[in-house]
């Protein structure tokens, strides 16, 4: 695709079928061709299968799906070892690392864990320690929740996405209150509401990301492009502030 | 690539569309915080965009108090009138004759907004006869909120609104709002000329209206954004990318919603034309 415009990384997206919306197949080919259709270079992708049947099995098939494709960089999803499902924490982050994972992916509501809690706790210390960043939804926190975690591992990146239009009350305290949690543009949808976390807290707490495929890429590029912003922090937004973020697992490591 | 997505990735305003607005509002609103809720800050954004022109209602007016509301939103036309039209919001709760009366020949407003979830009345209640009434003799037309599954405004009580007044045009708030609920419009959309479906929400994609175009009859399909409630990029940009003919997109963005806003210009030429008849 030929355009000029700032490089897009999507923090955000997801390969695989889902069971109640049409998105087809959920296959490498297909993932590529939204890319391009949105003018998206990389993305880092999760697996379906991880989120809504098995973490370990999602986890294993989506390093092979991704493997070759150097635009899609993969993202597990956490359990807390409690049960042993995705091993240690020790032995899961590092298969992860021995995989080329470059972030992980909580659901806590969907999986049935308390986040803060003590259950997650060694396998939050694991992943700050390999200094892969934490995703999360909106819908699977909250945000007093987002907070202790952050406080409790400073060294742990959290990018919440998911917002919708009606936390800023919520997000602002949050922000305020700690440096290491960061926003992603999936459905980050107040009037105005980029323009203002921009203004208030800096550039750098905001990270490009779809919600692909079941959100519209169209959403995120035309927020962040017709966006009041000027070109550096779109820059910074579409892609900069995501390479920072993996970087910190490359040093990690 | 179409010269709005052309426009976008340079990130300048697009111009070669007139872009119309179905579905806006301004105003805060009492369950979260909107930045910038009043008329300038979206005037700037339509200008950012390249937006024309937007129709809306004022939070006050569909939240909780319709006289109040309805003036407020006539200051929001009055803040920049040649980019924005008011729609008369009508609360079953609220004296729906005397707003009608009040405002129903002020040219600030365009349309006629119904809220029924909001208001917890039933769109086929008794009490929006007056509107019907109005929406049918003058040709105004009349946005309602839908939502699939709600007891108050679901699309067969859209059908049945249609039946009853079938020369009435009643916009499809978010056209049924869920992946379930756009399946549902379509289906009234393609049985009642009458019904547009408006495409704002958190859940529309733009394959889902491309679909929505492609199944019922050109101009049934128009772009809304409910901004400042959601931030007008976001509804916008589905329609952007969406698989669409360029007459089907400059529909949908604005020509059919430009026509629906003529009624007061039809209705005077034809009380013209009777004074002149012998």
């Amino acid at each position: 695709m030929t355009r000029r415009g700032p490089v897009l990384i999507d923090a955000d997206a997801m390969l695989g079928r889902h069971p109640a919306r049409d998105v087809g197949a959920g296959g490498v080919a297909e993932a590529l061709a939204s890319m391009d259709r949105f003018g998206i270079s990389e993305a880092l992708v999760g697996h379906t299968l991880s989120w809504l049947h098995d973490p370990h099995t999602g986890n294993r098939a989506l390093l092979e799906l991704v493997a070759g494709q150097p635009r899609l960089l993969p993202c597990w999803v956490m359990l807390p070892d409690t049960c042993a499902e995705t091993g240690t924490s020790a032995e899961f982050v590092s298969a992860a690392l021995a995989g080329g994972v470059r972030a992980v992916r909580a659901y806590p509501v969907d999986h049935g864990y308390d986040l803060a809690g003590v259950d997650a706790t060694p396998v939050l210390e694991a992943i700050a320690r390999a200094g892969l960043p934490l995703l999360l939804d909106a819908a699977q926190t909250t945000w007093p929740q987002v907070e202790a975690v952050a406080v409790a591992h400073p060294h742990l990146t959290v990018v919440v996405g998911g917002l919708g239009y009606r936390v800023l009350r919520q997000v602002a305290g949050v922000l305020a209150r700690t440096d290491n949690v960061h926003l992603g543009l999936a459905n980050l949808s107040s009037h105005c509401g980029l323009e203002w976390l921009v203004e208030r807290f800096g550039e750098q707490r905001l990270v490009f990301g779809t919600g692909a495929p079941t959100r519209d890429p169209a959403e995120a590029v035309t927020r962040l492009l017709w966006s009041e912003l000027d070109d550096g922090a779109v820059s910074a937004i579409g892609g900069g502030n995501l390479r920072s973020l993996l970087r910190k697992k490359a040093r990690a490591a | 690539m179409n010269p709005l997505t052309s426009a976008l990735w340079e990130r300048r305003p697009q111009h070669s569309l007139r872009i119309v607005d179905a579905h806006a509002h301004a105003g805060p609103y009492s369950l979260f915080f909107i930045p910038e809720a009043g008329p300038a800050a979206m005037v700037r954004v339509m200008d950012r965009c390249g937006v024309s022109h937007a129709v809306l209602s004022s939070h006050l007016a569909i939240q909780l108090d319709a006289a109040a509301g309805n003036a407020a939103t006539a200051a929001v036309v009055e803040h920049a009138p040649d980019r924005f039209t008011g729609y008369l919001t009508v609360n079953p709760w609220q004296d729906p004759v005397g707003e009608l009366e009040k405002w129903g020949d002020d040219p600030r407003f365009g349309g006629v907004k119904l809220h029924p979830d909001l208001h917890l009345y039933p769109l086929t209640g008794r009490r929006y006869a007056p509107v019907w009434e109005f929406a049918q003799r003058t040709g105004c037309p009349v946005l309602t909120h839908t939502y699939e599954g709600s007891a108050y405004n679901d699309l067969p009580m859209v059908e049945e609104t249609a039946i009853r007044h079938p020369e009435a045009v009643i916009l499809a708030g978010h056209a049924g709002a869920t992946p379930l609920g756009f399946d549902a419009a379509i289906e009234v959309a393609q049985r009642r000329p009458g019904v547009v479906l408006e495409v704002c929400g958190s859940y529309n994609t733009g394959a889902d209206l491309a679909r929505m175009v492609r199944e019922v009859r050109p101009g049934q399909v128009v772009f809304g954004s409910d901004f400042p409630f959601i931030d007008l990029r976001m509804s916008l940009g589905r329609v952007l990318f969406s698989d669409l003919s360029d007459d089907a997109r400059a529909a949908v963005l604005g020509g059919t919603m430009t026509d629906l806003l003529q009624w007061r210009d039809s209705a005077q030429q034809a009380r013209s034309s009777q004074v002149v008849a012998p």
